[in-house]
């Protein structure tokens, strides 16, 4: 019986293979460096996030899908204030807020009460964070709905045109999901250790890029926190850095982005 | 509270096909968990509602309904992402009152979702105080495959579906591979 991790397997230190990135001098520090994540815009595409939470500290605005069987599209918009009904959301909140701490979260709420329309309200997010100049957004969820390939497909295209960076949680489960199976967006899985800025480069893709999210301290409902392990929290550790960056760079394209962040990795060399 | 002061056996919710239990036990077996359970998505998509078990409380807990946003199972259905608590005592909205009425309330949980080939989420599979490795995220991803394998048997003991049919007997071809698996491994270690 193996016993190689999943997707983590590519980021465990005795396996880690090096890959060859750009040559930036001092590249963390010129990626990140003194960076808060100021006038950045993140999306947090997911079940809501508790505004309140003390490890969120307050959110620029949300907005919530919820299906509607007599709307044109099949669902709605809802801007302003709502709940976290699940917990996921702030979680993810929280840890990219840990990094940077000036960032203009935005909760985007397409996970509610019922499961019914999960890829149509996923895809209807990502679309309203391209549409409302997200630079970066997270997204902790996806779908293994074939008839939603296509869909999402376009609209992560639109996002990395425009210049929405998706960071998107790779998934334990057989077979591909999406977006995070795309190659438009930046997709993580999860690594172990206590760094929060840690980030390791997967010589053999599509997973491209490992961050901590095993025994990860999270805030949880209710004001409290749990100690969880998944992708879900992987990624947003790689929200948060790319909210540095930007702040820092804010000319950085989607593209340039994902070969920084990969310069920036524990096992990238200079060719 | 010990999983042995309370009797481990399988047990199915009236109408469901035995071979989800046997996945159930199979999986147990495998996590060398306290509990090992499956809840199923209502035809509207609000609740879940434990359908097979194994193990701790297994009685008690097949029938219970709870609402799709609630619990760590509720947490990997929305989300349809594997995820491993370790503590969930200090987990606020961890639905105590259903574990407490189980007679056993788990400090770990690892939930992965079911997805059918359409990428529906069709329930969870939960195991409780698995004996492993929580530092890696391989169990995630051995959880995660099998949940996807639940999944199918799913949909070929639901459905009149004749060519599924073979799949009703995956849950025991499942046990009798981790048992074997097992005695290889205990064979190998004594």
């Amino acid at each position: 019986m193996s016993n190689t991790p999943a997707w983590s397997a590519a980021f465990d230190r005795g396996s880690l293979e090096e890959v060859v990135g750009l040559p930036i001098d001092r590249v963390r520090e010129w990626a990140f460096g003194g960076s808060t994540g100021a006038d950045i815009k993140v999306a947090v595409v997911d079940s809501g996030i508790d505004a309140d939470h003390p490890r969120v500290g307050g959110i620029a605005g949300a907005v919530a899908f919820e299906l509607d069987p007599d709307s044109d599209l099949g669902y709605v918009d809802r801007e302003g204030p709502h709940d976290d009904l699940v917990g996921h959301g702030t979680a993810c909140a929280a840890i990219i807020r840990s990094l940077a701490p000036e960032a203009e979260i935005y909760s985007v709420r397409v996970l509610g009460a019922n499961l019914k329309g999960r890829g149509a309200l996923l895809h209807a997010g990502v679309r309203w964070s391209v549409e409302h100049g997200m630079q970066v957004a997270n997204l902790s969820l996806s779908s293994k709905s074939e008839t939603m390939f296509g869909p999402l497909h376009e609209v992560a295209d639109e996002a990395y045109f425009s210049g929405t960076v998706l960071v998107c949680a790779a998934n334990n489960l057989p077979g591909p999901t999406y977006p995070s199976q795309y190659a438009s967006v930046v997709s993580v899985a999860a690594r172990p250790g206590d760094e929060e800025m840690a980030l390791a480069y997967n010589a053999h893709p599509p997973v491209e890029f490992g961050a901590r999210g095993i025994d990860v301290d999270v805030a949880w409902a209710d004001r409290g926190s749990i100690t969880a392990t998944g992708n879900s929290f992987a990624a947003p550790h790689v929200t948060g850095m790319v909210a540095l960056m930007r702040g820092k760079h804010p000319w950085l394209t989607p593209l340039q982005v994902k070969a920084v962040l990969q310069a920036a990795s524990i096992n990238s060399v200079t060719g | 509270m010990r999983a042995g002061r309370y009797r481990l056996r399988m047990t199915v919710a009236p109408g469901v096909d035995a071979a989800l239990g046997r996945c159930v036990e199979a999986t147990r077996s495998l996590f060398g968990a306290a509990a090992c359970s499956i809840a199923l998505v209502d035809d509207d998509g609000g609740t879940l509602e434990f359908v097979a078990s194994d193990g701790a409380g297994a009685d008690e807990i097949v029938g219970v309904t709870i609402p799709v946003s609630r619990g760590i199972a509720g947490w990997a259905a929305m989300s349809g992402q594997p995820i491993a608590v370790r503590d969930v005592q200090t987990d606020a909205r961890f639905a105590r009152d259903v574990a407490e009425s189980t007679h056993y309330v788990p400090t770990a949980i690892y939930a992965a979702p079911m997805v059918d080939a359409d990428g529906e989420v069709l329930g969870v599979a939960s195991v409780l105080d698995p004996v492993v490795d929580e530092t890696s995220d391989w169990t995630l991803h051995v959880l995660g495959t099998i949940a996807g394998l639940m999944a199918l048997v799913t949909t070929a003991t639901a459905g009149a579906d004749p060519a599924g049919q073979p799949l009703a007997t995956l849950g025991s071809d499942v046990l009798r591979v981790v048992e074997s698996w097992q005695a290889t491994d205990r064979g190998g270690t004594e």
